[in-house]
């Protein structure tokens, strides 16, 4: 309440110090004027009263409405002005405050230092001044007045009152000004720093608010886990694939989310994996959840400076894709099948013909049977390759770990590629290195059919020269496939495709050669599937090499294999 | 006339044609049947030297009628010969069977193959 009576808010910092100096003065000199006058009052009341005592009554009551005058005014007018009118009132009742003796020269000559240092703080620092000169010119006058010297030593003390109380003033006021302009200073820098702030705020808020909604609006089910694998983010996608609201995702961990009923064991232990070593995993994994087919790719998310905060994970809804890949495969298989049974009929029915077995037969006819069965067997061939294809696609195909002996398998493929070789004009070479064992391990009907893939495939680009087959060992633990041929050759950039399927190095090559481009595409995932590996060395022009590494396998190893697994 | 009886067990009617040729080519006597049933009845009559059975017959399945011919102590001298399109299937009954061929067949193949097959007299 106090401080409401004091203060008086105006836009000059200096004049609203002022203007509360006054007041702080005003009030406290009230209050001791007030209780000098009841002092009074009572000391008349009492008969105790010393000479002069209405004189100190009356002049109280004068000073108290001088100083409520002056109060108001302080509150209307400038603070200079109203300070200037105070010191003015307090100066001239100091004059009546004493006979004029004390005042000039005696015990009352120190009461107009007051007026002179509340001049510097109320008014400028110079102001001391002013009013040293008033109370100088004022004792002078006086003194005169009853035929007295004017006191000189109270004068020069004055001035030095007045130099003091500048010097001073001066300085409080100088450290008033810089504490104002640092503190201005400071409240630009919090201001633009504020204002910083908000930007940065609403752009941070309308960024989040954009990604939250791109995050809403993706298809596929998208989660991120904490170092705590607690999941901090999830979209409403996710939420449908894994048949819970969002909401109910977040702050949960990675175990309370796969606890669902709709994955098996399995299923979870690879999520969790995956989770494990986001990078090892892989991205596209299938997993099943309900009655979806889901493709999960995780990726672990890096801070700025490289350091890992957790883990991303997205699911994406592919249950119609493997359910068309499965009708495809089914389809395929189905027409491979029923394909192959007709097919084996007209080869039959031309090769009994040829034979004579329903009577002789001419020489054209027997030439036209042939041309028959070479057709039916090259369809054959092609659909058996679809076959192959699918199955290897679907896991179906196994491959059946037997001892073989390689000279066996030479001389089957002798059987089906010495008439293929010879009606091309080539010269067909096999040879077994010595430094291969007699028997090894492996399935050889589909080494068989990866050597007739890769001989067939040789003949149909070889247009002179020679076809050489080679099975050697290469070190300790692999053995090698070799097909050299002295061909056309195969250009830099097709090896990087042509293992693909459906593909071959020119488009019209299919229809020169025949085929569907499967060949090597099959030869390929067979030696993948045999844990072996298969390159191409070629130029154009300077034939092809096509080399298969194979991991040896020998029966003993197996034998023992297989009794360490009984065990 | 041969006294060797050659079975042919098979659905596909010029499969079986075939096949009976090829076997006739290779000194055999041969008889047709289409149906898994119909093949078990005769199999309690007959006793032939060489049988061919398809995997996928009407009725019975191949790999039962061969569990059941090895079974049969009768039949303990005749030579069952697989024919099947499926060569998972051929994979499976290789212990059982004399001899597994997986189709395509040709004429040639099976006569030269099951011409081996004959005991020597």
């Amino acid at each position: 309440m106090i401080d409401r009576l004091i203060s008086i808010s105006t836009t000059d910092p200096d004049d609203a110090r002022r203007k509360k100096l006054l007041n702080i003065l005003l009030l406290g000199l009230g209050v001791i004027t007030f209780i000098l006058i009841v002092v009074m009052i009572f000391s008349i009341l009492g008969q105790s009263a010393q000479e002069g005592a209405y004189l100190v009554v009356y002049g109280g009551i004068a000073l108290l409405l001088g100083m409520a005058v002056i109060f108001f005014l302080n509150r209307i007018l400038p603070g200079r002005i109203a300070a200037t009118l105070f010191l003015t009132l307090i100066t001239g009742i100091m004059i009546f405050s004493d006979s004029a003796h004390d005042v000039s020269n005696g015990r009352s000559l120190f009461i107009f230092t007051i007026p002179i240092i509340m001049a510097s703080v109320l008014l400028t620092p110079a102001s001391s001044f002013i009013f040293g000169i008033v109370s100088s010119a004022i004792i002078s006058v006086l003194a005169i007045s009853i035929k007295e010297e004017p006191n000189s030593p109270a004068i020069a003390g004055y001035f030095l009152v007045a130099l003091i109380a500048w010097l001073s003033s001066r300085n409080l006021e100088q450290a008033l000004l810089e504490l104002r302009s640092i503190n201005l200073n400071l409240d630009k820098v919090v201001e633009e720093k504020t204002k910083e702030l908000a930007t940065t705020l609403s752009r941070e808020l309308i960024l989040a608010g954009r990604n939250r909604a791109i995050l809403d609006s993706i298809a596929d089910g998208v989660i991120v886990f904490d170092e705590f694998n607690t999941a901090i983010l999830a979209n409403p996608a996710l939420g449908k694939l894994a048949d819970v609201p969002a909401q109910g995702i977040i702050n949960r961990t990675i175990t309370d989310f796969i606890q669902s009923d709709l994955l098996s064991p399995a299923t979870r232990g690879t999520l969790l994996g995956m989770l494990e070593n986001p990078q090892a995993a892989g991205s596209g994994i299938r997993i099943d959840w309900g009655n979806k087919t889901l493709s999960t790719s995780f990726a672990q998310v890096r801070d700025t400076e490289g350091k890992g905060i957790g883990t991303v994970a997205v699911f994406r809804d592919v249950t119609h894709e493997v359910e068309l890949e499965k009708m495809k495969n089914t389809f395929i298989g189905i027409v491979s099948h029923e394909l192959r049974t007709p097919l084996n009929a007209i080869l039959g029915y031309a090769e009994i013909l040829k034979e004579g077995v329903y009577g002789s037969v001419t020489e054209k006819q027997k030439n036209i049977s042939e041309r028959i069965m070479a057709n039916s067997s090259r369809l054959l061939h092609i659909v058996s390759d679809l076959l192959d294809e699918v199955q290897i696609e679907a896991g179906k195909l196994k491959i059946q770990m037997v001892s073989c002996n390689p000279v066996d398998l030479l001389d089957n493929l002798r059987s089906v590629m010495d008439k293929i070789t010879a009606d091309k004009g080539l010269e067909f070479i096999t040879e077994i290195d010595p430094s291969l064992p007699p028997v090894l391990m492996g399935d050889p009907q589909r080494l068989q059919q990866i050597m007739v893939n890769l001989s067939n495939n040789a003949v149909k680009f070889t247009d002179k020269g020679s076809i050489r087959v080679k099975l050697s060992r290469l070190d300790e633990q692999n053995w090698q496939i070799q097909t050299v041929d002295t061909g056309e050759g195969i250009p830099e950039e097709a090896k990087d495709y042509i293992f693909e399927s459906f593909r071959q190095v020119k488009a019209a090559a299919t229809r020169q050669h025949g085929g569907v481009g499967l060949g090597l595409s099959i030869v390929k995932q067979l030696v993948e599937l045999m844990k072996g590996k298969i390159t191409v060395d070629s130029k154009v022009g300077g034939g092809s090499i096509f080399t298969i590494t194979l991991p040896l396998i020998m029966p003993l190893e197996i034998e023992s294999i297989t009794e360490t697994e009984k065990e | 006339m041969s006294d060797h009886l050659a079975l042919i067990i098979e659905d596909d009617e010029d499969l079986s044609e075939i096949f009976g040729q090829a076997l006739t080519a290779a000194g055999f006597t041969i008889e047709i049947i289409r149906d898994g049933l119909l093949a078990q009845e005769r199999l309690k009559e007959i006793v032939p030297t060489v049988i061919t059975l398809d995997m996928h017959i009407p009725h019975i399945s191949g790999d039962i009628l061969l569990t059941q011919i090895r079974a049969d102590d009768r039949l303990a001298k005749t030579r069952v010969v697989v024919t099947t399109a499926d060569a998972q299937m051929g994979e499976a009954t290789r212990g059982h069977a004399d001899l597994v061929l997986i189709k395509p067949i040709t004429f040639s193949q099976l006569r030269d193959l099951t011409a081996r097959l004959k005991p020597q007299s």
